[in-house]
């Protein structure tokens, strides 16, 4: 019973905590790679109390239900995993959250917020295949969909999984909304659709947002120490070059447009994964 | 006489008695709407009654003194001959060929085929027979109830002259008689007559207007269910042919699996449900059956009609566990899951976007099937459960919405939330039910999809077809809510018929989703025996198994706790500042206006995606029947 609450209470705090860290990260890296020097550490938490401490603005009463329907949701998913409850279940709560935040931005009658919000939904058709194939996977090899059992498994995932590791790397670059399929919205400018996605969500109830996408960010990182999980090492070196991966790609890449997305990322990822499950199917 | 017997006959009989008390007493509005709440309540209570009873098996030799076996006998002849009627009616050279086909293998059936006395054991009541009985009395009364308000409503629109209601609610009391009918007896020959009286029943209902699309769509119905029809005699002929029963539980009995005829009997059987469940390339009937009044769609979809075909597929799946056929099953569903999403997406028509999902979950219930373990059976009970009553929510708010905005396109809903709030937010809450957990619809999914997993053609089809899914319930949800911002909430005013229809189903399914793991405890357990056995433990208010597992009760209290703070944001959010969307700052005082060239008011739009030349109904349809075709040849000719 302490157990599982003090299991739940680290999933309430890594997820905030560890998700501004990356961020803050990932802005460092992100800014010495186009040669500027960037924010301190902290400026993603600094930037969230900010905007907490804004006044209450909607356009439609309904954006903060569903902020915060989102930001409920992508915690329990992350709590979850800490329970190390159902692999698929997790995956199922984690896309309430991203739906709220979908039918959130469809409330404003904005044309940015519309087009980001029906960009979002096919970020999700492109990627939420490739994540079931990839639960699949870890089934198929380990004979469970229970975290308990995955992370019980003497060997590293990875040796057996390496296509699906790959699909899972399409699945996270399109979640930490990167290029080139950061299309709805993303932490950059957007010339085209200004925020996109969370162009009407503002004050706290952006900073709600943010700190789901915290939330939603260690869920996936956590996904992916799972192909390494046989030892603490190999998870850090996995986690590190896996983020290392992600942000080169996001600066080396332009934004596609979603026709490209789903084509490219449905036929790469599909094949990916059924050669990888074919081979668990048959091994 | 014994209870049982009673609850059975009343269960088949009083939606006829009522029926018939429609069209000789029912021209009167008072006395109709008596009428059929009257005999919904019955159905409703005896049904409820049935509940402790089961299983049980029972003889039923004869009815009123007379040998059973040669009413079912004469009504069936007299059946085909109407159909036949029509057929020559309407001059539909396909109508009249089927008709005759099946006339003729009746009474070759009957007449040449079938010797000596046969046993008289004929209702069988399990709980898959209790479960639909239970989701047609109480389903279909409570789609029956808000019919009453509709259709006074419909007549009213269309300005009918002579009201043709009480041949109307004739047609949808005798559905659901004939619905349980065809649940509550294992004979072959009383399912299909019944069966053919659910496709008489469609045929009627569906054009019901009189309009010429109405007819023509009828006709298509008609001859489609037609073909089932055919091939369920064929299927009874061929199963007697090798087995010399007619007893559907007799002829399960396994040891027969393997033989070539047996597996094609059973494969034409399945065959029928397919047509039934208008699963592709069948699927035209079902979307053309949208011009009837939607309580009539209610029905169809949820609760009766649809669900004959996987309440088939469901019996015959202990009889060919293990064979080709039953992958070829399971392909063939998860196919039609895929296909149904994907056509979904296309649609901007909520009442097509219904349509097309129902085929969809029916194709998942197909290939949970055919996947033919514990696991995968008890998903599809539980899926059949749970869609039924989301369905008949749904279809029954966008009846209402319907009537009230005269249009059924997802983009006239826009902001409907402002103007009926209430329906509108019944509406959202049953899209959440179809995609969300801890709701039962999601957790039959979940189940499906880890019964599945072993199975890479059927997984990969059903990862897609969900995707794909949450796209077009997402977009529907959202379209909902969206401005103008409506200010105070004030229900808006419907008959409270409506009212007692839509909230039932709605919080009913509610206390269903979170009932999940009772209602498996209580009806499915006790059906996995045989080649399965019960796959899941109670555990901790949820759901495990060896591989699996899902929290139902721990996970439904954290939502709600997730979705009272979320309404007291909402409560807080009235209070906050509201302010005009973004519109790169040139927004004018008016909502949504901005300030265009030359100084001009410009209103500032934006559709919903459809992705039409992906996923639009020209693009997909040939290809779909094409697959579905393939499909349901290797279907039958891998049970050869």
């Amino acid at each position: 019973m302490t157990e599982t609450a003090v299991l739940i209470l680290c999933g309430l705090i890594a997820g905030p905590v560890v998700g501004g860290l990356v961020s803050g990260l990932d802005r460092i890296l992100t800014a010495r790679m186009q040669s500027r020097i960037g924010p301190p550490l902290l400026q993603p938490f600094f930037d969230v109390v900010k905007l907490l401490a804004k006044e209450p603005l909607v356009v439609n009463v309904w954006q903060a239900f569903c902020a915060y329907c989102y930001i409920a949701a992508a915690s329990i998913a992350l709590v979850l995993f800490f329970l190390q409850s159902d692999l698929l279940l997790i995956f199922f709560v984690q896309a309430v959250g991203a739906v709220f935040l979908v039918v959130g931005a469809l409330s404003s009658t904005s044309p940015y917020s519309q087009i980001g919000a029906h960009r979002e939904l096919l970020q999700i058709l492109s990627y939420e295949p490739l994540l079931v194939l990839v639960v699949v996977g870890f089934y198929l090899e380990t004979g469970s969909f229970k975290l308990t059992d995955i992370y019980a498994w003497p060997h590293p995932m990875l040796l057996k999984l390496p296509f699906l590791f790959i699909v899972l790397g399409y699945a996270l670059t399109i979640k930490l909304r990167k290029s080139p399929f950061d299309l709805s919205t993303c932490h950059h400018a957007h010339q085209e659709l200004v925020k996109g996605l969370l162009t009407d969500y503002s004050g706290p109830f952006l900073a709600l947002t943010e700190i789901g996408h915290w939330f939603e960010v260690v869920l996936m990182l956590g996904v992916c120490t799972l192909f390494w999980a046989t030892s603490w090492i190999g998870m850090a070196v996995l986690l590190a070059v896996t983020y290392f991966l992600e942000v080169l790609v996001d600066n080396v890449t332009s934004r596609m447009n979603w026709r490209w997305m789903l084509s490219y990322v449905w036929g790469v990822g599909l094949t990916l994964s059924l050669v990888n499950l074919i081979w668990l199917h048959q091994g | 006489m014994d209870i049982r017997a009673m609850l059975t006959v009343i269960l088949v009989m009083a939606p006829f008695g009522g029926a018939i008390l429609c069209i000789v007493l029912g021209s009167s509005k008072a006395i109709r709407s008596a009428i059929v709440l009257a005999t919904g309540a019955v159905l409703i209570v005896s049904a409820l009654m049935l509940a402790p009873l089961v299983p049980f098996r029972l003889s039923a030799a004869t009815f009123l003194g007379v040998d059973l076996h040669r009413i079912i006998q004469v009504a069936d002849v007299a059946l085909l001959l109407i159909i036949l009627y029509y057929g020559f009616k309407h001059r539909q050279l396909t109508v009249i060929v089927l008709a005759a086909l099946q006339l003729g293998l009746t009474i070759y059936l009957e007449g040449f085929l079938v010797k000596g006395p046969l046993p008289v054991e004929r209702i069988f009541c399990d709980h898959l027979s209790l479960m639909m009985v239970l989701i047609i009395s109480i389903v279909g009364s409570i789609i029956c109830f808000q019919a009453i308000p509709y259709m006074e409503n419909h007549e009213h629109h269309y300005h009918v002259m002579r009201s043709r209601q009480p041949r109307f609610f004739f047609v949808m009391l005798l559905f659901l008689g004939g619905m349980n009918g065809l649940v509550l007896f294992d004979d072959l020959v009383f399912m299909y007559f019944f069966f053919e009286m659910t496709t008489l029943c469609s045929f009627l209902l569906i054009g019901h207007d009189r309009t010429t699309i109405a007819t023509r769509n009828a006709l298509r119905a008609l001859w489609m269910n037609s073909v089932g029809g055919a091939a369920f005699i064929l299927g009874i002929i061929a199963a007697y042919h090798e087995t010399g029963s007619l007893g559907l539980q007799k002829i399960l009995t396994p040891w027969l699996a393997g033989s070539g005829v047996y597996l094609l009997a059973l494969a034409l059987l399945c065959l029928a449900a397919f047509v039934k469940a208008a699963q592709f390339p069948f699927q035209s009937w079902l979307l053309g059956a949208m011009v009837a009044p939607t309580p009539v769609s209610a029905l169809l979809h949820s609760s009766t009609m649809v669900k004959v075909g996987v309440y088939m597929a469901l019996r015959l799946a202990p009889g060919f566990t293990g064979t080709l056929l039953s992958q070829s099953v399971a392909v063939f569903g998860a196919f039609s899951f895929l296909a149904g999403a994907a056509l979904a997406v296309g649609q901007s028509n909520g009442k097509k976007v219904l349509a097309y999902s129902t085929i969809s979950n029916l194709g998942l219930i197909f290939a949970c099937t055919g996947l033919n373990t514990a696991e995968s059976m008890i998903a599809a009970m539980l899926l059949l459960a749970f869609h039924a009553v989301v369905k008949a929510m749904l279809f029954l708010s966008v009846g209402a919405i319907e009537q009230h905005i005269e249009s059924r396109d997802i983009e006239d809903m826009r902001g409907l939330y402002a103007v009926m709030p209430l329906t509108a937010l019944i509406t959202v809450s049953g899209v959440i039910m179809m995609i969300m957990p801890p709701f039962g619809v999601l957790l039959s999914k979940w189940m499906a999809m880890e019964a599945a997993a072993q199975n890479l053609y059927v997984i990969v089809m059903v990862a897609l077809g969900s995707a794909l899914t949450v796209i077009y319930w997402a977009r529907w949800a959202g379209t909902l809510m969206s401005d103008p911002f409506a200010g105070r909430f004030r229900p808006e005013h419907q008959p409270a018929l409506t009212w007692l229809a839509l909230g039932p189903l709605c919080i009913g399914s509610a206390l269903l989703s979170v009932g999940a793991p009772w209602l498996y405890l209580r009806m499915i357990a006790p059906m996995m025996m045989g080649p399965y056995s019960p796959a899941y433990a109670f555990k901790a208010g949820g759901l495990e198994n060896a591989y699996g597992t899902f929290a139902i009760l721990p996970l439904s209290v954290v939502a709600t706790l997730g979705l009272v703070v979320a309404a007291v944001a909402l409560k807080r959010a009235f209070r906050a500042k509201i302010v005009s969307p973004y519109l790169s700052g040139l927004q004018t005082g008016e909502p949504s206006m901005f300030r265009g060239p030359m100084n001009q008011s410009v209103k500032a739009e934006a559709k919903n995606y459809y992705l039409d030349t992906i996923f639009g109904e020209a693009r997909l349809t040939d290809w779909v029947n094409l697959g579905g075709g393939i499909l349901l040849t290797l279907i039958l000719g891998g049970a050869l």
